[in-house]
């Protein structure tokens, strides 16, 4: 049963000009844009600071603001059109509920790529006109990264979507989501605590009684996963504030590796679910 | 009928939410070239029943065909000539009536030069450029059935089509279903209010707690029930009294009064004869006429024949 490419992309070019039309993709360049700035003159000390401080300091913001913006985008792309009886028509069309969702996810994709893409790469050109000074290398790779994040959050969103019968329920789920990725990392510490950790070794930058498991929290949350993916771009490796020698099999590869899974498996899942459910 | 003539088929389709039995082993036949109404009172299991013959909803037991090929998830080839208009009507709120059937005809493969013509035929050309979110549930509903339209289909399957529709619009839609039932398409739609079921159709099914009352044309449904066409007549000496010697002329059967009409029930032969024993008797007749047993009756009699078996 081969998918029909034209189905696809008139849903998702439908995704991406409503997005337009409702002014959301200019108001996310302009958040993506004035965040990089701030975080680049917080990073400059008053000045603009350069690439790899600037991003330093807007990881802690954009690794929470891009799963928010992702989820608010997709929860309730299924289930709420379901509710509302969008979707009948649409699924009542010559196309396949496949092609629907493929057309959804990329559509919104899109959204969160091209704000992205515009919102700081305008703000790296500033920041590098500025201090005369770039590493576009690290720079593009955090670009990639957040989309990667973005896209990320956007198939777990659709992925309840799906599931789920109303709307309301995937927005709960969506908040269950985001705060997975926030919490898991202080069940992961608690774990470590229990297991006979030492917190004041730990906060003195003392990294060395650390067991490896304590870092598989990277695959477990996006979040921090996608943050720690970023750092090594730039060749950074620090935790909390300080160097850490992380295992070998935590690297740029692995990350990212788990951040593609992270995004294809719930996307396989929605669309199993959307091909069983009632609409 | 031959089997090949029949548009739309279910065979003991049945749909079961948790503890409700929305649609119980419902068979029935759509042919080819009818306006077939699809009766039931609020929750009868109308709307779950279309939703299984367009695939949306999956049903727990039974089938549903459409041309005679089953229909599951991925029957694309099927819903290419199909122009369905759900129940709650819903379209994205941003988008203009001509964006929004300019998307569903890029779905549907279907040449947008139609689009103005469309809206005409539905009376909306003048909301064309406004934003759907700001329409009224009646011009969403036009606007569906607009969108039915797309790409000329051969069947439509329109839920409740009428409903919350004013007076005007009403017309325009049946007209609508009249004009396309003409030009030779199939049309099933469901509806809870019978006079429009009745001035449209040429065979309905009736259906209530999901179960298949009677499938029928309204003539044989009314013979079935032994509803007979009625004599009416106005006058002004009735006046919500029947008068007491009415019983006495020959060939009445039976009579109902209400303000200064009575519905006098006798043998078609006889009318005449009716009419001029009233005259006789003194009783001044204003206007009269013979009623057709009405979808209604059938309606109100089977279920209460029903629910006492």
């Amino acid at each position: 049963m081969p998918l029909n490419p034209r189905s696809v992309y008139t849903i998702a070019k439908k995704e991406f000009s409503d997005n337009a039309r409702n002014k959301w993709i200019a108001s996310l360049i302009a958040i993506f844009l004035i965040l990089t700035i701030a975080s680049s003159f917080m990073a400059g000390k008053g000045k603009v600071g350069e690439m790899d401080l600037t991003v330093g300091v807007l990881l802690s913001l954009s690794s929470m603001l891009v799963p928010i913006i992702a989820i608010m985008l997709g929860y309730a792309t299924i289930s709420g059109e379901a509710e509302s009886g969008a979707l009948s028509v649409v699924l009542t069309c010559p196309v396949r509920r496949v092609e629907v969702l493929l057309g959804k996810f990329l559509g919104l994709g899109s959204v969160i790529c091209f704000s992205v893409l515009v919102g700081f790469g305008s703000s790296g050109l500033i920041i590098a006109a500025t201090t005369g000074h770039a590493e576009w290398g690290g720079y593009a790779a955090f670009m990639l990264l957040t989309m990667l994040l973005g896209l990320l959050y956007l198939s777990l969103s659709i992925c309840f979507s799906s599931l789920l019968k109303r709307r309301v329920t995937s927005l709960a789920a969506g908040g269950v989501i985001f705060f997975w990725g926030m919490i898991i990392g202080v069940i992961v510490m608690g774990l470590f605590m229990a297991t006979g950790g030492d917190l004041d070794e730990f906060l003195s930058g003392d990294m060395s009684s650390i067991p490896d498991w304590f870092w598989f929290e990277v695959f477990l949350s996006p979040q921090d996963g996608n943050s720690a993916a970023a750092m090594l771009a730039f060749g950074t490796t620090e935790f909390l504030g300080f160097e850490v020698e992380l295992p070998p099999w935590i690297n740029l590869g692995t990350l990212a590796l788990a951040q593609v899974l992270w995004t294809l498996i719930p996307l396989a899942l929605a669309c199993l679910w959307f091909l069983r459910r009632d609409v | 009928m031959q089997d090949s003539a029949t548009v739309i088929e279910t065979r003991n389709l049945t749909k079961r939410f948790k503890d409700v039995l929305a649609v119980d082993a419902l068979s029935m036949k759509v042919r080819k070239g009818e306006i077939y109404g699809f009766l039931g009172p609020n929750g009868a299991g109308k709307s779950t029943t279309i939703k299984m013959i367009m695939g949306l909803f999956y049903p727990t037991s039974g089938q549903a065909f459409i041309n005679g090929k089953l229909v599951d998830g991925g029957g694309v080839e099927l819903r290419k000539d199909i122009g369905f208009l759900p129940e709650r009507i819903s379209f994205y709120d941003n988008l203009t009536p001509v964006q929004t059937l300019s998307f569903f005809c890029e779905l549907r493969g279907a040449d947008k030069s139609v689009i103005p013509s469309l809206l005409k035929d539905v009376g909306l050309e003048d909301a064309a450029n406004r934003k759907v979110g700001t329409f009224s549930k009646g011009m969403t509903q036009l606007l569906g059935v607009a969108q039915a339209m797309i790409g000329n289909p051969s069947i439509y399957v329109l839920d409740e089509p009428m409903g919350g529709l004013d007076a005007r619009w009403v017309k325009i839609v049946r007209d609508k279903l009249r004009t396309l039932n003409e030009q030779g398409a199939t049309i099933v739609f469901s509806s809870h209010i019978l006079s429009e079921v009745q001035a449209l159709c040429h065979r309905v099914a009736i259906i209530d707690k999901g179960r298949l009352v009677v499938e029928d044309t309204i003539e044989n449904i009314g013979m079935r029930l032994h509803l007979r066409p009625r004599l009416w007549v106005r006058s002004p000496d009735v006046n919500n009294k029947m008068p007491a010697w009415i019983r006495e002329v020959e060939g009445v059967e039976d009579v109902t009064v209400k303000d200064d009409t009575m519905l006098i029930t006798c043998d078609a032969a006889l009318r005449l004869k009716v009419l001029t024993s009233m005259q006789e008797k003194g009783l001044a007749i204003q206007d009269f006429r013979t009623v057709e047993p009405s979808l209604e009756e059938a309606f109100v009699k089977l279920l209460s024949d029903k629910e006492e078996s």
